[in-house]
């Protein structure tokens, strides 16, 4: 749910926009923005704790860009999806495809 | 994108006992699609026609058919509806081939057009992405996956 209500700010998916190639510190981050450099970082925090950005101190200036393990994450979210999916269409069309052999040998006897 | 699409496929595939045209009509059949995947769907299966599957009860995939050939191959645009979603749904590409194996079928499922990650330029797809992980990420409980659980209660 973290990540949902993270996500649902916009300022937030455009934050993730400008860090999606370049690491960047919270300060450059907030420079593209209208808003105070508190409201920047509260974002950031949010962004942060959903697990979809990564922080690096540098020294006294911490940087930030989008955590790459997010899109593995999804990708076996995908994958698991239709896996399981496709699980449950072999079973439905293999019934089907049973009553279908059943019905003809009915008409027809055994082949 | 070209690159990424190559890279980032979600590949999978099923031999399923029986003909193609006994599986095809639960790519196109409303009824058909729902006793393996969601639990509504509209379904007009024409190029530019609507694919729409409610999932889970609450999350919707949407898209439109591109293409469909009768027990051969369907493809489809896809994508989440919802709350949240910063993304049109239909921004990555789901290709469906039925290729008979004797008395069985082979069903091939590609899932493109889904970003590789934040090197990826296509913004849309990226969104489409990120879209996805708060999504996932709504279903919360550690476990089986909640989208495959939901689903799967609504069929049993």
């Amino acid at each position: 749910m973290e990540a949902a209500r993270a996500l649902a700010e916009p300022r937030r998916r455009d934050i993730l926009r400008l860090v999606r190639d370049d690491e960047l510190s919270a300060g450059a981050i907030a420079s593209h923005f209208d808003v105070s450099r508190p409201a920047i970082s509260q974002h950031l925090g949010v962004l942060k704790s959903a697990g979809l950005l990564d922080e690096r101190r540098d020294g006294t200036r911490r940087l930030y860009r989008v955590r790459p393990e997010g899109f593995a994450e999804l990708r076996e979210f995908l994958d698991d999806f239709w896996g399981e999916g496709l699980a449950r269409l072999k079973s439905a069309a293999e019934a089907d495809h049973s009553v279908r052999v059943a019905k003809r040998g009915g008409l027809r006897g055994r082949q | 994108m070209a690159v990424n699409e190559e890279r980032m496929p979600v590949e999978r595939e099923v031999r399923i006992e029986a003909p193609p045209d006994v599986i095809f009509k639960f790519f196109v059949d409303p009824d058909e699609m729902v006793r393996w995947k969601g639990v509504e769907a509209t379904l007009d299966p024409r190029p530019g026609g609507l694919y729409r599957v409610n999932v889970t009860g609450t999350d919707v995939a949407r898209g439109e058919y591109v293409e469909v050939s009768p027990n051969e191959r369907v493809v489809f645009t896809w994508g989440w509806e919802g709350e949240g979603n910063p993304v049109p749904p239909g921004s990555s590409t789901v290709e469906i081939t039925l290729v008979p194996d004797g008395s069985a079928t082979i069903v091939r499922l590609r899932h493109h057009g889904l970003p590789g990650g934040p090197e990826d330029r296509h913004a849309e797809g990226w969104e489409h992405y990120l879209a996805r992980l708060a999504v996932a990420a709504g279903g919360g409980d550690a476990g089986p996956d909640p989208w495959m659980q939901s689903a799967g209660e609504q069929s049993m």
